[in-house]
């Protein structure tokens, strides 16, 4: 019943959503803005995260639609008194261009509320200013600025209510930095910021300057730094998916130059996992697809064919097909040639040294197909087939893989052969423990979904009208039979 | 600009250097890199600690490791060991407060230490050698900081948490401000500290308040008598009143009436006998003390000032006696309960008289309840209670033949004592008596509650002996009136003995209702015990009987009554979420009001979620929580949560909800409150109906008894004028909760009513003339205007309504004669109105006080016009809210003694200024009171002053302005009221049997 239920909740979200979706086409941007600005304040209002958060979704794609104009349009239309917020925020703007009509209607329209709006919406509109800043070169010294006077207003305020858009507004500040090519400044910045947002139980700013840090440690390839911050705070819990996405994302960087292959998978897979749709935003979900690609090779894993079909990542991970094809084959010669071809793009991705790292594991592969193969096999023979300088070497990289446990099997020295022990049986007790983890992740993403649900607020005001109605019909109907108009016997019963 | 270090490496391997000088450069230098690198420098903490700890090493090389360490443990979150080595690091520490950057950390380190402190100084009681003199030290400087900063309520806040008494009298030394005193009772008395770290710290404050004197100079009065009340010591009281006596007698008789407004029985009786006789000059003053202290001066005055401005709207009544079909006991009930609440405390029971023939269709328990209901009307009438009520009273010569006559002699024992609450000590050992000498059980019933209400914390042994046999003849409804006045009896005494005896009782007996009242009983004996009653607590709450469970739900519930302890909170949610019982779930719920009285305006935030539960039990809890914790504030929030719940599916949620809007908006007015209006069409509506649920019905009834309690000069208040729990009104409001199953207890709710106005008396104690401003527009606290007599349409509607549910559809014939018994009905109703009419003129004409109610009416009938403030004059009505619009004229001859309202002295003082610009709720929030009664210091007391008649008790029958032209004849000598129904009442009722079961348990209706 109660399943029932929330699949029609859902739906019926899910029209709203649907409804709400095609209405801003028509929307200008300001209105848009304007139409924030309201959400906020009312999120304000009634203590409810939730409708900040679903403005601040909006946020990428209102982004690429808002122009100057707009800005200021919706500025105008949020402040209708002057102060000295409004003249700050137009102060930011470039002169205005003659004011179109329909612009200063529009004021009038939303002239109503003459009251002052929250704080909160002035830092949105700054946020949006910023980016509108930080979309052109010449003005990064602006967004700079303006993000570092937001930042100290912001924490002047110290209100709980801003801790969602303060996150924003700190991954601004981080794009505002970067962009202006001097990320490793912000860090003394990040670091007190972050401190202060942990004594604040600011858990939304925490992650999100967690994030900047580590993407500030890691351009820098200050690996050892990154490290010990991740090892010395605690992400918090209740951050939001996105900013999980980017820890998980970081993180799984971080372990896969610290050669731990098996952490860094799990972590770039919870990254993609946690990462909103390929199509929202590709960009993000390729780049966390070609370090999973290395490092799954890196772990001796071949990985999926069909992940290289996928219409996102086809174009963007052919280098690492290639790579993977290589590799695959356990032709050294290939792999060379290939890292040669495509090594431009691998440095711009970053992820040439851990490329380079491959090697081995083309060898190891090979071996492993060997082992597959043969039950016993001849140094020799496997340096022939493997391109191996000599008989030694290849007894060297045998033991490593031995060791590392990327085939099973023995290496016999006096006779000069790897004898293979045969294939583990698939059913030990291996398989039910990862069964048993599967099952215990799965169980977990349905209770997380399950609390993440949200009930309409005041439904059962609404079935309290149905029941006042249906009273109101018995009692007419027991009006009926006393007026004689029904007959008793109609009803079957003494009434 | 340099490029920054990207590593503290460089430095860090300075520290593995063997020679301490690199070793405290390395130190000097990784301080300020702390904030940048203190992940890197945290994988050195071991060594950064053994040089802390190392001897070879000069102080201050050691305090600035300490320093580090500290920082990077403060870094990394761990804030203990951060204030550990904060105060290692000593003057470094100190040093560091000045240091730009580290503001966050040092504020972070000191709120540690306080908490540190606190926890040292709690679980070491007050033994300061074994607490680190240097977090000592921190503290010190602290509260120096404060001081030297004016921040002395916060220096005021740490030290009560800390135990630290001495820093409050230091700062009063200081300061020499008496509201810091104030201020500091308030945060022991209102927020969850012990009961008995509470007692100490009053004890502690009481002396250093200044002894107060005359007039607006000291208004830390309202905040002496509150200690005096929250620790109810005759021997600090006395010495007290005594120093009083004789420089400022009339502070003395105002200090006297407030404690009687809000102190327990025996505390006052303890008081009034440990009185000295005083030599020649203050014999009369110690006598008036005396008469003062019985309580009997106050609850007269109110009586008189309640019978003055009776403002009932007897339209109302008659027209719910006319939808409500009086043979039903339901119904009687709920009318019988509505003309009670309307009346409390009037004496007015003209309506009882004007309907003897409906009052003698009451039978069994319904005559029970109604005959209680008297006493409810004649509430504080204690002088002839007796006699008002002696014809229902068991005669000495034993048994009454007449059938159904013992229903109204123990309902007239119930009433007795609800005549009597308050200062019952005169009437307890008649009760006794007749309890003793009681055969039946309905008459033990009766007697037993009696007793209870009358003895109410009386403490009293014998009563308690008495009880405790009706209790063992185990007898269900003997039993089950025993076991709540044993805990009334003892209330708040927290003794183990009896409550022993009686769970142990309530543990052998089948019945339920006694294992019911015996709960209950318990949970009075714990009231107000707050962690005494912890044990008993669990008990009950693990018991595997759901009404075990029920009285352990408010056993919690008073014993932190008021002090909205977050554990006692937390606790009932859970019981109201998780228990399988309903009945212990909706107890839960409503018992939540009794915790969080003191700051209504949370309670809709609590409940609202409640409120929204699929269990119509926690929804009905949930209303009654409201209304209770909510009442006579007209607060919008409670009102918008209830009002969707008016239209609830389930009957008895809707019963709640209208009862708790009455409690919401009572005294409110059309002006101030929009939803005092409709609610008030809404209940007419319901009662109207007679397709509504009659459980609903009578909930509407209810609610409009509250509405418009007695005589609309009543508020509705669990907490005393000086902002302390008003003990009796908790009581009855938990009784009256308990008419769920017992219709007659919801009569208790009578107790939580308090009379708002302001009677002035002079030093005779005598009321003279005289006249204050009201500086608020009058509409805004007028009385609502008499609802219009109906208009023939609607009367007809009435009519068929009654007839059809007589006569039903079938025969021609029938509906013939129901047209005739129509014609009859109008004409009588047409009777009443101008009845109605010429009563309310005559009121203007006789008594001259009522020009108020003159006054009352051209103001709504020209609101342009109106002005900003009004004349009133003394027995006038003041809600709550408007008390702090009220100020005396200060020409005016008569002046109070201390401030009317208890709000602190800065608010005072602007609301002596016209022109007040306050919002309306913000008094009603916090306080339930003030005013009250008020001694006036006579400014010209050579001129003759006029004085107010009171009406002399001797003319025993009610007022005579009230005896209806057309009433029985015989309708003379003290006692009429239920005269002539007695013999009406004989004949036997054709469905009496089922009746038993209709109007008592709710379970069978």
């Amino acid at each position: 019943m109660a399943d029932i239920e929330m699949k029609d909740d859902k739906s019926k979200d899910k029209k709203e959503e649907v409804k709400e979706e095609p209405k801003p086409e028509p929307l200008t941007p300001a209105a848009e803005i304007k139409q924030n600005a309201a959400q906020i304040a009312r999120a304000v209002s009634t203590l409810e995260p939730r409708f900040t958060h679903r403005v601040l979704r909006s946020l990428t794609a209102l982004r690429k639609k808002v122009d100057e104009a707009a800005i200021k349009s919706a500025v105008e239309g949020v402040y209708t008194k002057d102060s000295e917020a409004k003249k700050t925020l137009l102060s930011w703007l470039p002169a205005t261009s003659p004011g179109s009509l329909e612009e200063s209607m529009e004021v009038d329209s939303s002239a109503k509320n003459a009251s002052e709006p929250v704080p909160e919406v002035e830092v949105y509109l700054r946020l949006l200013i910023i980016y509108q800043l930080l979309s052109s070169k010449d003005t990064y010294a602006g967004a700079l600025d303006l993000a570092h006077q937001t930042v100290e207003k912001m924490q002047a305020w110290n209100r709980r209510s801003m801790d969602a858009i303060a996150a924003k507004v700190w991954f601004a500040v981080m794009r505002a930095y970067e962009l202006g090519g001097d990320l490793a400044d912000a860090r003394p910045l990040f670091l007190a910021a972050q401190r202060t947002a942990s004594l604040r139980h600011d858990d939304e700013a925490q992650a999100s300057l967690i994030n900047c840090l580590l993407r500030s440690y890691i351009a820098y390839n200050l690996y050892s730094q990154a490290d010990k911050l991740v090892s010395k705070t605690t992400f918090p819990a209740s951050a939001s998916n996105a900013q999980f996405a980017r820890y998980h994302y970081y993180l799984g960087r971080i372990r896969a130059v610290q050669l731990n292959y098996t952490d860094a998978h799990t972590h770039l897979q919870q990254a993609v996992r946690r990462a909103p749709p390929a199509r929202t935003a590709p960009g993000f979900y390729q780049t966390v697809n070609k370090y999973l690609v290395v490092v799954e090779l890196l772990m001796g894993d071949i990985p999926d064919r069909g992940l290289f079909r996928q219409e996102v990542l086809e174009k963007a991970l052919g280098a690492y097909f290639d790579i993977v094809k290589a590799v695959r084959t356990g032709s050294l010669a290939q792999f060379q040639t290939t890292l040669q071809k495509h090594k431009d793009q691998f440095e711009a991705d970053k992820t040439y040294s851990l490329i380079v790292r491959l090697r081995q594991n083309v060898i190891k592969t090979g071996i492993r197909r060997l082992s597959l193969s043969y039950s016993r096999i001849s140094l020799r023979d496997i340096c022939v087939k493997l391109n191996l300088d000599s008989e030694e070497d290849a007894e060297y990289i045998v033991g490593k893989a031995i060791r590392d446990g990327v085939i099973e099997g023995k290496i016999v020295h006096e006779k000069g052969w790897m004898e293979c022990m045969t294939q583990k049986n698939n059913y030990g007790p291996e398989v039910s423990e990862l069964f048993g983890r599967r099952i215990a992740f799965c169980l977990n993403l349905h209770n997380q979904s399950v609390k993440a649900m949200r009930y309409p607020l005041n439904a059962h005001r609404k079935e309290l009208a149905a029941a006042e109605g249906a009273r109101e019909r018995e009692k007419e109907l027991a009006k009926g039979i006393q007026d004689g108009e029904i007959d008793d016997e109609d009803l079957g019963g003494d009434f | 600009m340099v490029r920054q270090q990207s590593s503290a490496a460089g430095v860090l391997a300075l520290l593995q250097e063997p020679d301490i000088l690199f070793k405290q450069h390395a130190l000097k230098a990784l301080n300020p890199l702390v904030p940048q690198f203190w992940a890197e420098i945290s994988e050195h903490i071991g060594e950064i600690e053994a040089l802390y700890e190392s001897n070879d090493f000069p102080k201050p090389a050691r305090d600035a490791a300490a320093l580090l360490a500290s920082k990077v443990y403060y870094y990394l979150g761990e804030y203990e060991e951060a204030l550990s080595f904060a105060l290692g690091a000593g003057t470094a520490f100190q040093n560091e407060g000045r240091t730009p950057g580290s503001e966050e950390y040092v504020e972070t380190i000191v709120s540690n230490a306080i908490d540190r402190y606190i926890q040292a100084r709690k679980t070491e009681k007050g033994d300061g050698s074994k607490i680190d003199p240097r977090l000592q030290g921190i503290i010190e400087g602290i509260f120096e900081r404060c001081i030297a900063e004016g921040e002395f309520k916060q220096a005021i806040g740490i030290a009560l948490e800390s135990h630290r008494l001495d820093i409050i009298s230091k700062l009063y030394a200081h300061t020499n401000d008496v509201s810091l005193l104030s201020y500091a009772m308030e945060g022991v008395l209102d927020t969850g500290f012990s009961l008995s770290y509470r007692d100490q710290v009053l004890r502690f404050l009481f002396p250093l308040f200044p002894l107060p004197a005359v007039g607006d100079a000291s208004p830390h009065v309202h905040a002496v008598t509150r200690i005096l009340v929250a620790l109810s010591d005759p021997d600090l009281t006395l010495p007290f009143l005594s120093s009083l006596i004789s420089t400022q007698p009339l502070l003395a008789y105002q200090i006297a009436f407030d404690l009687v407004e809000g102190g327990s029985q025996d505390y006052l009786e303890n008081l009034r006998t440990s009185l000295p006789e005083g030599d020649d000059d203050t014999k009369p003053i110690y006598d008036k003390l005396r008469q003062i202290l019985t309580g009997k001066e106050s609850v007269k005055l109110y009586l008189e000032f309640l019978k003055r401005n009776n403002q009932t709207d007897l339209l109302i009544l008659k027209s719910t006696k006319e939808a409500l079909e009086g043979r039903s006991s339901l119904n009687h009930t709920a009318l019988t309960l509505q003309n009670a609440f309307m009346h409390a405390g009037t004496t007015a029971d003209i309506f009882l008289r004007e309907n003897l023939e409906w009052l003698g269709l009451a039978s069994n328990w319904a005559k029970f309840s109604a005959t209680a209901g008297l006493g409810v009307i004649h509430k504080g009438f204690f002088e002839q209670g007796q006699t008002i009520l002696g014809p229902y009273l068991p005669q000495a010569a034993g048994e009454s033949n007449v059938p159904g006559a013992n229903y109204s002699e123990g309902g007239a024992l119930y009433a007795l004592g609800l005549i009597n609450a308050g200062c019952g000590s005169d009437v307890t050992s008649y009760l006794r008596e007749a309890l003793r000498s009681a055969q039946g059980e309905v008459v033990q019933h009766g007697a037993a509650l009696g007793l209870g209400i009358a003895g109410m914390g009386s403490k009293s042994i014998e009563a308690f002996e008495d009880l405790k046999n009706v209790l063992f003849t185990d007898s269900a409804v003997a039993g089950e009136a025993a076991g709540f006045a044993m805990g009334l009896v003892m209330l708040g005494t927290a003794a183990t003995e009896p409550v022993r005896e009686m769970l142990q009782y309530a543990h052998e007996t089948q019945h339920e209702k006694i294992i019911r009242g015996l709960a209950l009983g318990t949970a009075f004996i714990y009231y107000s015990r707050q962690e005494e009653a912890d044990e008993t607590v669990k008990q009950l709450l693990a018991e595997k009987d759901p009404i075990l469970r029920y009285g352990g739900v408010y056993t919690l519930a008073l014993a932190y009554a008021g002090t909205a302890n977050n554990d006692a909170v937390r606790k009932l949610l859970h019981i109201a979420v998780s228990d399988v019982s309903d009945d212990v779930r909706r107890a839960a719920v409503t018992a939540l009001a009794f915790l969080l009285f003191k700051n209504p305006s949370q309670v809709p935030r609590v409940v609202q979620l409640l409120s929204e539960s699929y269990n119509p039990h926690v929804r009905c809890g949930a209303t009654l929580a409201l209304g209770i914790a909510c009442a006579g504030t007209g607060l919008q929030d409670a009102i918008e949560i209830l009002e969707p719940m008016t239209k609830d599916s389930v009957d008895f949620v809707r019963q709640g909800a209208f009862i708790a809007l009455g409690m919401i908006l009572v005294e409110q007015s059309e002006a101030a409150s929009p939803s005092f209006a409709s609610t008030r069409a809404k209940y007419a509506k319901v009662i109207a109906d007679k397709h509504e649920d009659a459980v609903a019905r009578f909930g509407a009834a209810i609610g409009a008894g509250f509405i418009d309690a007695g005589g609309r000069n009543v508020t509705i208040s669990l907490q005393s004028r000086a902002g302390s729990p008003n003990t009796s009104a908790i009581v009855g409001m938990v009784l009256f909760c308990q008419f769920w199953y017992w219709y007659p207890l919801a009569h208790a709710a009578a107790l939580s009513f308090s009379p708002t106005g302001i009677i002035g008396l002079n030093e005779d104690l005598k009321a003279p003339q005289f006249d204050f401003v009201s500086n608020a527009k009058p509409s805004t606290f007028a009385y609502p205007s008499a609802t219009k007599p109906p208009k023939k349409e609607a009367a007809t509607k009435v009519a068929t309504a009654v007839l059809s549910t007589t006569a039903k559809v079938k025969a021609r014939e029938k509906k013939k004669a129901a047209a005739e018994g129509e014609t009859m009905d109008l004409d009588k109703s047409d009777e009443a109105d101008v009845e109605m009419k010429v009563e309310d003129s005559k009121d203007g004409d006789v008594t001259p006080i009522h020009s108020l109610s003159d006054e009352n009416r051209p103001s709504s009938s020209k609101k342009k016009l109106e002005p900003t403030s009004e004349i009133k004059p003394n027995f006038s009505r003041i809600t709550p809210a408007q008390l702090q619009y009220v100020s005396f004229p200060s020409d005016g001859r008569y002046q109070p003694v201390r401030t009317v309202t208890s709000i602190p002295s800065a608010k005072a003082g602007s609301r002596t200024s016209a022109n007040v610009a306050k919002t309306l709720g913000l008094g009603t929030d916090r306080f339930g009171g003030g005013g009250g009664i008020l001694i006036l210091t006579d400014s010209r007391p050579d001129e003759e002053a006029e004085f107010i008649e009171l009406e002399t008790p001797e003319i025993a029958p009610p007022p005579p302005e009230v005896t209806p032209a057309g009433a029985a004849g015989g309708a003379t000598g003290p006692h009429i009221a239920l005269d002539e129904s007695a013999p009406d009442a004989a004949p036997p009722e054709p469905f009496e049997v089922s009746c038993i079961f209709l109007c008592g348990e709710k379970g069978w209706c």
